[in-house]
């Protein structure tokens, strides 16, 4: 698998989200020469924990998540941050979920917007908004480089793809910019060599960093 | 879903059942040795208390893990009716550090085991697994290298065959009719309705032992 970097919008403090930051991005992307190649989605599901006794203390997570990513449609990942693993497995490890009945499927956010192909890049842009309403909570992007599977070898490419996206998104004066947290991969056990296992632990921290940007 | 029988048979008699399993399937048999932990939902986690299996494939030269659920038995008068076990079983392919993320969970490691045997897959009127293991206890935490058989004496052979809400009618003649063929060696029930071994095994097995010793396979 060949590298990618996640990135998600932060907005300027006090400034609220809108679709419109998504089609101005669209907007960049294209001008840069960004060909629309498809569409994009993955599924993020927060798994919460069952309690018999809400008052007795639990050794057990607060949350984990399960991501479901368009490339990888036979494979399930969960995440669990505290403990630094991240599982693949087949998609039918949903079921036993829930069959277990130890912890639920609480909140589904579903990332969905368009692919494009720039050149060596595979770009995808799109809105985060939980299945159950319209609610605008996020922007992300993907951005792939196709030649390369090493993460430290395509680091160099990739930071100057960013450069360029800054400079091209700067020119239409949003009210914030893209970022692109660094997850630490050796956290998870994870080498170089880039995996789907490194996207699941990048929608991790992206989600952590979108659900600190909605608490500020 | 799957349809399920088991049945024991004594050690000595492990060689007559693989003749004439071997002879029935016409297939090659596969090695099983496989590492099984179970894991039960610690306290306070969960609806109801729960269980999950975790499946480590010993028998290639790299491990792999699987994550295997079994649910409940069908019930009512057609399935008292029939001798082969329905239920529920959901199986998932999973990376190697399953046993760290369920223990993250709040799940907790109530046994394990080693079953080390072999197995024949095959089709006759369905997909038909046979396998004949013994299970193997460990001395100590995980250290399938030291481990014992439980049951010297006696190995379990389990029939299994997946199924369909929809086929499973036809599954269940498929396997009730291929476990005839295996009737003179040992009987096959419902999990937990144990028959026994079989008083003619003994017999069973010279003939098949001296008539595969004439016909080599």
């Amino acid at each position: 698998m060949t590298v990618k970097w996640l990135m998600h919008w932060q907005p300027k403090p006090g400034t609220t989200l809108s679709t419109q930051i998504l089609t101005e991005a669209c907007q960049c992307v294209e001008s840069i020469g960004g060909q629309k190649d498809g569409r994009w989605r993955s599924v993020l599901t927060f798994y919460k924990p069952m309690q018999r006794d809400a008052l007795v203390p639990v050794d057990h997570p607060r949350d984990f998540l399960g991501l479901a990513l368009q490339e990888q449609p036979a494979k399930y990942y969960f995440i669990l941050r505290p403990n630094r693993i991240v599982l693949e497995a087949d998609a039918s490890i949903q079921v036993i979920m829930e069959k277990l009945q130890s912890y639920k499927a609480r909140v589904t956010l579903n990332f969905e917007g368009f692919q494009y192909k720039l050149g060596d890049f595979q770009l995808r842009v799109g809105k985060c908004v939980p299945s159950a309403s319209e609610a605008l909570r996020g922007i992300m992007m993907e951005v792939e480089y196709i030649p390369l599977s090493s993460i430290d070898k395509s680091r160099q490419v990739l930071e100057e793809f960013f450069d360029i996206w800054q400079e091209t998104i700067s020119k239409k004066s949003l009210p914030g910019h893209f970022m692109h947290i660094e997850s630490n991969f050796a956290d998870y056990g994870l080498q170089d060599r880039y995996t789907s296992h490194h996207t699941a632990v990048q929608y991790a921290t992206c989600m952590a960093q979108l659900i600190a940007a909605v608490r500020c | 879903m799957e349809c399920v029988v088991q049945g024991i048979i004594e050690t000595q008699h492990v060689n007559a059942l693989e003749i004439l399993l071997h002879g029935l399937c016409g297939v090659p048999k596969e090695q099983v040795r496989v590492h099984e932990l179970c894991l039960k939902s610690g306290p306070n986690l969960g609806v109801v208390p729960s269980e999950v299996r975790l499946l480590c494939d010993l028998a290639h030269p790299t491990p792999s893990w699987t994550v295997r659920h079994v649910g409940g038995a069908m019930r009512g008068s057609g399935a008292d009716q029939i001798s082969v076990l329905v239920r529920t079983v959901v199986e998932s392919k999973v990376s190697n550090n399953v046993l760290r993320f369920f223990y993250g969970l709040g799940y907790k490691l109530d046994h394990e085991i080693l079953k080390v045997g072999f197995a024949f897959t095959f089709h006759r009127g369905a997909q038909i697994i046979v396998t004949v293991t013994s299970a193997h206890k460990m001395p100590k935490l995980h250290a399938i290298e030291e481990a014992l058989p439980i049951t010297p004496n006696i190995h379990m052979v389990e029939i299994t065959a997946p199924a369909t809400a929809e086929n499973y009618n036809e599954v269940v003649a498929a396997v009730s009719a291929f476990c005839e063929y295996l009737a003179p060696l040992l009987h096959l029930s419902k999990p937990g309705v144990s028959a026994g071994i079989v008083a003619t095994a003994t017999a069973a097995a010279a003939s098949l032992m001296s008539n595969s010793a004439s016909k080599p396979l």
